[in-house]
């Protein structure tokens, strides 16, 4: 349906920022603040990926000198920080901000400045890390600090502290972030789009988000732990004085395997919605693959100890934790298997984003092989702290993660810039990142059953790694220039590619049916579905409802299994507050690693920020009949 | 921005050459602000503190002027003052055995008990009970 052009006026003048700084500051639309998200994530990519080739150039040869011993500590130690928490996770909620109010044909997530509030500390985490970094207080105990090394006693000075605040600042922007998706899924559906109707991508982000409001909990109660065990003498985690440091481990690892779901489960919704458009049927097994999606979900809670094994467990203890931990390959695997059914079912087109999702598959299931070798405790024993655990991790973060993300970014990047990226220089970035990564990581598995182990900054001559290693070296080097092959695809469609239209892959969900790029509202009128594949049902005949008022922010709310339309809902308009309380928050956290008073003064501007942001704004009381200044 | 840059040498973790060879000539020797405005030194001079059998005459429990925590210097409390006394005082003994680097960190730390609550000092004591000190030391293993 076309809407009329006085509409789709008052709805620009209505859900328009205001120009300039200003608007940028105070911006509250999902789609410029999942588009910083997305640049800085890419960006501290970028940056990480190069202190991974640098540590590569250092383990190039026998008892290279490039690095310094404590320069190595503190590149793995940012690589792995940056790349779990301020990449990772923030690149796969920022898709949900970007996507889930445009799959669901609403206006914009269910707390717009929350979002904006999500960003801006997430901004301050990135800031917190890298600054420290550029005058050399880098944290260098790894990306998990284990005590008592990361304790008072062991890391003096404010390394270990920067680490443990940056952790505090992005996880309360990703629950603010998860608790935002979860809301606006279960409650800003389209009519008709019932729990039953609902694309396996909003599931996937749905799951993904209560994961987050599930696991992140304990990873700020126990970085804040570490932080009063160093800052106010604590004895959390000290045997000693009757504390424990193992209870940091399980805590850290209680958030850190599910961590790796909260990223690979976002991954599994675009390959659905890829799989789904470039089979060109709908995908085979909808139920089984929300169901495999349920069941990761829930296992991922309860194998968090097979990152423990070497730590000493009792016989069931080990038993248990690997049962639980090769019991995850059976959904991983049910899943894979409805995509290939999928593309077996379908007529398929080769297109890039589909030639990534191949790359996935092939990719992720070596490093879920390698995974359930890992899985038994016995094997793992020899195996932990070795190259083998480098390869494995990587096969299934990179396989498993990343390579769907540069094929989500492909598919969704017309709609998102209005512009096609080249496919043949797609290809180009496909064919070196793909061949780079196997070239670079594949040796690792071999160097870890030899014997090399995990984060040594060198090794003596003779020991029969130096082959292997320049081979995996000059495989990060491949996949690094295909990075930039990528990225420089991007930009250059930013300006100069064909125009893409509004549905260029024919796609099989509602962000299609907005323009591209897509305006501040999304769309002019809230659409009805009656299948899974709105865009495809009803011979490409979209009904919509009416009923939203142009002149003024709102959204629909709707009941959560049935998408009910309940009652409009006003939707909050830029605001500067999002961030003042960011800035109140961060000058509180850092504050707090250098004295414990931080957080009794602190926080009485992030009250007095706060009562900004909820001042009630109630435009009836001055006009209309019960107006007091009227 | 001082502040800033003061930041980075405190934080600062050198090894390798260019260890003090001497004892400090004077308390304005240049190399003293090395050890004593760095984190990490004044850290290995606690461990040492310990494994040199120090706590047991030192604890927070002492008086007068085993007392350290306490801000008082009897023979003078400055870098070399405080280097003299643990070098050559207590007979000489820990001249002759601890290396002149280690009494720079155990130096460096002892001047900045002062600076810790009683519950800090406590709580970097805890963290190293697991350590061969003193009597605990039962030779290499």
């Amino acid at each position: 349906m076309t809407a009329d052009a006085t509409l789709i006026e008052r709805l620009d003048e209505r859900w328009r920022d205001p120009p300039g700084l200003r608007g940028f500051l105070t911006t509250v639309d999902h789609k410029r603040i999942a588009a910083r998200y997305i640049v800085t994530a890419l960006f501290l990519m970028f940056l990480a990926g190069m202190l991974a080739l640098d540590m590569r150039w250092q383990l190039s040869v026998a008892e290279n000198t490039r690095m310094s011993p404590q320069l190595y500590n503190e590149s793995f130690s940012l690589h792995g920080s940056t790349m779990l928490f301020l990449v990772s996770v923030p690149l796969m909620e920022a898709m949900a901000f970007w996507l889930v109010p445009l799959m669901l044909g609403t206006r914009n997530m269910a707390f717009p400045r929350l979002g904006a509030f999500s960003f801006w500390l997430y901004f301050g985490g990135v800031l917190t890390l890298w600054i420290a970094h550029a005058i050399d207080i880098t944290p260098d105990l790894g990306w998990f600090e284990y005590p008592p090394l990361s304790g008072p006693s062991y890391s003096p000075g404010h390394r270990a502290d920067i680490w443990a605040q940056m952790i505090t600042f992005t996880e309360v922007a990703a629950l603010a972030a998860s608790v935002n998706v979860a809301a606006t899924i279960l409650k800003m559906r389209p009519p008709g789009m019932t729990l039953t109707r609902m694309p396996v991508f909003l599931w996937a982000m749905l799951i993904a988000s209560i994961m987050t409001i599930l696991s992140m909990p304990a990873v700020m109660l126990v970085t804040s732990m570490l932080i009063a065990d160093r800052l106010v003498s604590t004895h959390f985690f000290s045997p000693a004085g009757g504390g424990d440091t193992l209870l940091f481990q399980h805590l850290f690892w209680f958030f850190g395997h599910p961590e790796v779901y909260i990223i690979f489960v976002p991954a599994t919704g675009f390959i659905s919605s890829i799989v789904e458009t470039f089979s060109r049927r709908t995908l085979f097994g909808h139920a089984a693959l929300v169901l495999s999606m349920i069941s990761i979900g829930a296992l991922a809670f309860g194998l968090w100890v097979h990152h423990m094994f070497a730590v000493g467990l009792p016989r069931l203890g080990n038993d248990f934790y690997t049962a639980a931990s090769m019991a995850i390959a059976l959904p991983a695997g049910l899943q894979i298997f409805c995509w290939i059914a999928t593309i077996w079912l379908g007529r398929i087109r080769l297109a890039t984003p589909m030639l990534w999702i191949l790359g996935f598959v092939a990719t992720f299931v070596i490093g879920g092989l390698s995974g359930v070798m890992t899985a038994s405790a016995a094997l793992d024993l020899q195996l932990t702290d070795t190259y083998f655990v480098v390869a494995h991790l990587h096969y299934v973060l990179i396989g498993g993660a990343i390579f769907p993300l540069l094929g989500a970014f492909a598919y969704w990047y017309p709609k998102a810039t209005g512009r096609l990226m080249s496919e043949r220089w797609g290809k180009v970035a496909f064919v070196l990142i793909v061949g780079g990564f196997n070239l670079g990581f594949m040796p690792m598995h071999f160097l870890g059953l030899m014997g090399m182990p995990r984060r040594v900054y060198t090794y003596p001559p003779g020991m029969g790694w130096e082959t292997l290693n320049q081979v995996a070296t000059a495989g990060s080097a491949i996949a690094v220039a295909g990075g930039l092959v990528f990225v420089g695809n991007a930009l250059w469609a930013y300006w100069r590619g064909q125009p893409a239209g509004d549905d260029p892959w024919g796609g099989s969900t509602l962000e299609w049916a907005s323009p591209s790029p897509p305006p501040p509202y999304n769309m002019a009128h809230v659409p009805v579905v009656h299948g899974l594949t709105p865009m495809w049902d009803d011979a490409g005949r979209l009904d919509v409802m009416d009923g939203l008022r142009p002149d003024r922010r709102e959204v629909l709310v709707t009941s959560v299994t049935d998408a009910i339309p309940l009652y409009r809902q006003k939707s909050a308009a830029p605001s500067i507050w999002p961030l003042l309380a960011a800035l109140a928050v961060s000058a509180m956290f850092i504050g707090s690693i250098f004295t414990p008073w931080a957080i009794v003064v602190g926080a009485a501007p992030v009250a007095a920020t706060l009562t900004g942001w909820f001042w009630p704004s109630r435009p009836r009381s001055r006009s209309g009949p019960l107006g007091v200044n009227a | 921005m001082a502040i800033l840059l003061g930041g980075c040498s405190q934080e600062a973790r050198d090894l390798g050459p260019g260890l003090p060879q001497t004892a400090p000539h004077g308390n304005a020797d240049p190399r003293i602000d090395a050890y004593q405005g760095n984190f990490y030194q004044i850290a290995q001079g606690g461990r040492y503190f310990a494994w040199y059998g120090c706590s047991p005459c030192h604890s927070e429990q002492a008086k007068g002027g085993a007392r350290l925590s306490d801000g008082q210097w009897v023979q003078g409390g400055g870098f070399a003052d405080v280097y003299r006394s643990i070098a050559t005082g207590h007979g000489g003994a820990y001249g002759r055995r601890v290396p002149v680097e280690q009494l720079w960190q155990i130096t460096a730390y002892v001047r900045d008990l002062p600076l810790h609550y009683p519950e800090k000092r406590r709580r970097l004591l805890l963290d190293q009970k697991g350590e061969p000190q003193e009597s605990a030391w039962s030779g290499p293993q």
